[in-house]
């Protein structure tokens, strides 16, 4: 009994994607480090990975932030299939990026072939209300059309930054249960068993 | 030792070599000279490496290919670990012509230098004079450098390999063509070898252009001396410095200010930090209040990654603030914890807080004693309240049932009040299906480390006795509850028993009362206990088969006891000549047995065969017996109650004498209840018809549901039955033949009537045919009830009439003649009618009474024959009566 498993906790694969200069990277940053960057520099594609506790469990989030200039679909076809989840972030201060979250949901469900991804539609810089050109209703509309939640944030003042973190794993972690159940749930589970029973006996 | 530098971020997470990475995480160092090491994929870049903060590293990679880690090591922290993974690559040379999905960077290879004075020594020809061919199948670059460690296949390299060349570039060539490569090679460094004037001729253009230039140069020098003289690169050089100068100035304001923006962004970040810290107590309380406990979480680690080490003493007071908050959360969810009930899911979470806020309480193991208190309090409560329901009358239900179920039927116990007994059963199987496998799922978590506790030694002991014990004290329950018998003396005094519920009121739930236990157990079956634990149910089980089995014979042995006779005769149907009394007793224990096989019998997970045991076995025949004996007796009792009837009729048998119709008995009785005789023979038939039929069908259904064999028993009843047979018939016979008997001889002597007087005889006496028409009433009585006792009962009938005659005959002093005639017409004519149901004895003792009677002469015998013709036409129908139908 002294030897305790020592469990991985779980990793959920996070992808952020949306138009160039929408605050992907601002997001991810203030979620991992608390900080707020001001300068702009365009990403080519980062990797962030931390434990974080969800529910009362452990569990590591990686998050792939993706270069939203990006015109080249056949690197993104790439980066999405490795994602468990994905934010579609856009500025509600700028209609185009707003437009190309469509693109974007329709590439995800292309590559990854499953309308119940986990997926969350972002929109950001909800501090520069007085510079919105997207009504919340019209985003909330496009969310409820897709059947998908939409969270307003602001990468600057982190309101509701870790909601998104947070709902988006929950919901990773709840389908990769499901599909645990349905799949190899048993054979796992007479394992599991069997090994209880030497614990006791 | 501080913490170890961790790496939790990289931008961008791949590139060609000398990409600028930002590296961010923890505990990066506190200072540039902190930080003492930095590797990227296992290629050293310290060098390179710009230390802004501790959480923050600005590299340029190094010649990396493929994935690796990005690992920063620390004078305070040491080596450090990584959580993501570069990926470096080597940008593929690109031609014009050549399709790319990426934008390649062509600045190095088309820009300013020496290279763009010759490029044709870049992009080299091949050396050996082949085509380059486009080959699809390259050898890939990785294995090469596998191969070929530390080469490299630039011909202009200084550690070039040509094997490294030839499998890069012709690896698809063949031989000769190689040939041809090395001849045309060998041509070419021939023609080098030559000499400077070969050289100089194949260049002849190219010198003369660079004699014309230097001419050229020299010229212009001269033009020029007078107007800057000797050093002209002085006054440039002071336009160098001046225009530096200038720069610097530029840039340094803009440098200073970006330092400056740089600072003030620290210092909000400082400051956002004790924001944080300051709010902290404030925001626990509000997160709690809400219940989030997983931000309450995150921010308290937070806050001690932060703070903990800290000497100051207001962030002291403020993190004291913020301990005391915590403290209070963990005693309450501490408390949460161990108030009943709560799910597991619930249980497991609240561990799971308990454990990231590092409490100081064996929570897992609190968790699981509050449970089992939990089930043991349940347990008592239960008890308690069925106790509480029971006593306030116990003497009066019992008292009464009691006085009545010994008379009534059991139909007359009160089914709408169910036995507290029964529902305490009930109530705690479905109490500890409930609670115990949340028990059982916790402690399981607990011992696989899914709580992420650390388990103190001996736990694994407690845990099994606590285990064992719960459902001990269950088992203890029902036994006490139902079969008190089982336990100790002790046991029952500490668990306090119900008061037992009559067998009758029992009997209609213990099959359902046998489910639940049995449905408990299955339950626990499921959890995967250990053997031990599921033995002491399985032992329970057992218990209370045997006795819910017992009890239904017992039932059934009562029911038995409880059958009367109706005396109505069934003459259509499957079973005729009998009453419906040996098929109600047949339909009772059929019921019992499909009863006793659908609860008790049947076998379900880990059970074994019950009749395999041997205790139940035999205390299943002794019930059997017990059943077969009370049938016994209530036939023996019906047969032998003579008294009964008599008073019921009044008449005297003796009344018969006077040749009386047997069936004016009849008109004097008011009740359906038959006559004596009539009782007597049904009993009888009854009794044969158990024998032979119902002890059969009995030991066939026995057989049916998976009985072992029960021949004792059924045997021993089989003899018990012929033996009252026996009785029966004598009983009847006595009662029949004597009076038909007593009558002969007061009628024939009737009328002053003896042998010795002369009257000549016309006719067989009366007394003959009064015997005649009283055997023929026998006949007619037995053929009523069944005919099939006819063989029984009239032969033995007609022989003992036949002694009677004999005695008669041989006591008779004087014979006249024509007693003489008249005695053996008469005989004679009894011999004759009652030929087809004579004994071999009553044949014998005809023949003796005939012996008796002196001889006759020729004429008195034809006088006999005569006599007997006329009054066998005469009594036609009465011999056609006794005529045995074949």
């Amino acid at each position: 009994m002294s030897k305790r498993p020592a469990v991985q906790p779980a990793l959920h694969k996070v992808i952020m994607v949306g138009s160039g200069g929408v605050g992907k990277s601002a997001l991810t940053l203030q979620f991992m480090y608390d900080e707020f960057v001001e300068d702009y520099e365009p990403t080519k594609a980062d990797s962030y990975r931390k434990k974080i506790l969800l529910d009362g469990e452990e569990v590591q989030i990686d998050i792939l932030d993706t270069a939203g200039q990006e015109d080249y679909a056949a690197i993104r076809d790439n980066y999405f299939r490795s994602g468990e989840g994905f934010l579609c972030i856009f500025s509600i201060t700028e209609d185009e990026s707003f437009q190309a979250t469509q693109e974007f949901r329709e590439q995800i469900l292309r590559v990854k072939n499953d309308d119940n991804i986990p997926f969350l539609l972002v929109g950001n810089k909800s501090d520069l209300d007085e510079k919105r050109k997207v009504t919340f209703q019209e985003a909330q509309d496009r969310a409820n059309k897709w059947g998908v939640p939409y969270v307003e944030t602001s990468a600057k003042t982190r309101e509701n930054v870790d909601k998104v973190f947070y709902d988006l794993m929950r919901e990773i972690r709840a389908r990769k249960k499901d599909e645990n159940k349905t799949s190899n749930g048993r054979g796992k589970d007479k394992n599991k068993k069997k090994k209880l029973k030497c614990v006791i006996l | 030792m501080g913490p170890p530098p961790i790496v939790t971020g990289l931008s961008p997470n791949e590139g060609p070599p000398g990409t600028r990475i930002k590296i961010r995480g923890e505990h990066l160092g506190k200072s540039p000279q902190d930080l003492i090491g930095l590797t990227i994929c296992g290629v050293d870049c310290l060098l390179a490496a710009e230390w802004k903060s501790e959480n923050k590293i600005i590299a340029i990679s190094g010649p990396i290919k493929g994935k690796g880690d990005v690992i920063v090591t620390t004078k305070s922290g040491g080596l450090g670990s990584c959580n993501v993974t570069f990926k470096g690559y080597h940008i593929a040379t690109i031609g014009p012509m050549k399709e790319s999905a990426v934008w390649v960077d062509e600045t190095d290879l088309y820009s300013w230098g020496r290279h763009s004075l010759s490029p044709s020594s870049y992009q080299q020809e091949d050396p050996l004079g082949l085509s380059v061919e486009d080959s699809e199948k390259k050898v890939p670059e990785e294995d090469l450098l596998n191969y070929f460690p530390n080469k490299s296949g630039d011909i202009t390299s200084s550690n070039f390999s040509p094997r490294w060349f030839l499998l890069e570039n012709h690896q698809t060539t063949s031989f000769n063509d190689l040939q041809a490569g090395l001849v045309h090679l060998r041509r070419k460094v021939q023609g080098q070898k030559e000499g400077q004037l070969s050289f100089l001729k194949a260049n002849i253009s190219a010198v003369m252009d660079q004699i014309d230039t230097l001419v050229n140069l020299r010229e212009s020098y001269e033009t020029d001396l007078p107007k800057f003289g000797h050093e002209p690169t002085l006054k440039l050089e002071k336009a160098i410095k001046e225009s530096e100068h200038k720069a610097r100035k530029l840039f340094d304001e803009v440098l200073s200010r970006k330092d400056r923006a740089e600072k003030t962004r620290n210092a909000l970040n400082v400051l956002s930090r004790f924001r944080f810290l300051f709010c902290l107590p404030c925001v626990i309380d509000r997160n709690v209040k809400k219940g989030d406990y997983d931000i309450v979480i995150n921010d308290y680690i937070r806050v001690k990654n932060l703070f903990y080490k800290t000497d100051v003493p207001i962030f002291k007071m403020a993190l004291n603030e913020v301990e005391k908050r915590i403290i209070d959360l963990q005693k309450k969810l501490h408390e949460d914890l161990q108030t009943m009930p709560i799910t597991v899911e619930q249980q497991k979470r609240l561990i799971r807080y308990l454990v990231n806020l590092e409490a100081p309480f064996e929570c897992a193991w609190d968790a699981i004693k509050a449970r089992s208190d939990y089930i043991n309090k349940k347990f008592k409560l239960i008890h308690n309240y069925h106790k509480s329901l029971d006593k306030p009358d116990p003497k009066a239900k019992n008292g009464s049932a009691s006085k009545y179920s010994k008379y009534n039927k059991t139909s007359n116990v009160d089914i709408t009040i169910v036995p507290s007994s029964v529902n305490f059963t009930e109530e705690i199987c479905l109490s500890i299906t409930e609670t115990f496998p949340d028990l059982w799922k916790i402690g399981q978590a607990y011992f696989s480390g899914e709580l992420q506790v650390k388990v103190e030694p001996g736990r694994q002991v407690e845990f099994k006795y606590i285990v064992m014990n719960v459902i001990e004290v269950f088992c203890k329950c029902i036994r006490a509850s139902l079969i008190p018998t089982t336990l100790d003396k002790t046991d029952r005094n500490q668990i306090g028993t119900l008061t037992l519920p009559e067998r009758d009121e029992i009997a209609v739930y213990l099959p359902e009362l046998l489910q639940s236990v049995r449905s408990t157990y299955a339950s626990f079956i499921k959890l995967d206990l250990p053997n031990e634990a599921l033995d002491i149910i399985s032992l329970l089980l057992l218990d209370l088969r045997i006795h819910c089995m017992s009890i239904m014979f017992q039932q059934t042995t009562e029911q038995v006891k409880q059958l009367t006779e109706n005396w109505r005769v069934n003459y259509n149907g499957k079973y005729t000549g009998v009453t419906e009394l040996p098929i109600q007793f047949l339909n009772l224990i059929e019921n019992m047995i499909d009863v006793v096989k659908e609860s008790v019998l049947c076998i379900e997970q880990r059970e074994v065969s019950l009749l395999d045991n041997q205790t139940a076995y035999k205390e299943m025949e002794k019930q059997l017996n017990n059943i077969l004996t009370a049938f016994y007796n209530v036939l023996n009792n019906l047969s032998s109650s003579e008294d009964y009837d008599e008073c019921q009729n009044g008449v005297p048998v003796v009344s018969q004498l006077i040749g009386t119709p047997v069936s004016s008995h009849k008109t004097g009785s008011k009740s359906d209840i038959p006559i004596w005789e009539h009782r007597l023979l049904i009993s009888l038939s009854n009794c044969l018809f158990t024998k032979e039929t119902v002890l059969k069908m009995i030991a066939n259904k026995f057989q049916e549901s998976g009985f072992p064999p029960l021949h004792g028993s059924l045997n021993h009843a089989k003899a018990n039955l012929e033996h009252l047979e026996k009785s029966i018939l004598d009983k009847y016979l006595e009662q029949k033949s004597d009076p038909l008997v007593g009558t002969i001889e007061p009628s024939m002597y009737l009328g002053r009537f003896d042998w010795h007087l002369t009257v000549p005889p016309s006719d067989i006496r009366p007394y003959i045919k009064e015997c005649i028409n009283n055997l023929i009433c026998v006949h007619s009585e037995i053929i009523h009830i069944s005919p099939s006792l006819l063989n029984a009962v009239l032969p033995q009938v007609v022989e003992t009439v036949a002694e009677e005659i004999y005695r008669l005959m041989s006591c008779v002093q004087k014979f006249s003649r024509e007693g003489a005639v008249q005695a053996r017409a008469d005989i004679s004519a009894l011999q004759d009618i009652l030929e087809s149901y004579s004994t071999e004895k009553a044949r014998k003792y005809f023949q003796e009474a005939l012996d008796v009677i002196p001889p006759l002469d020729r004429t008195d015998s034809i006088i006999v024959e005569d006599i007997l013709r006329q009054c066998k036409a005469r009594m036609k129908i009465q011999i056609l009566c006794l005529r045995k139908k074949n």
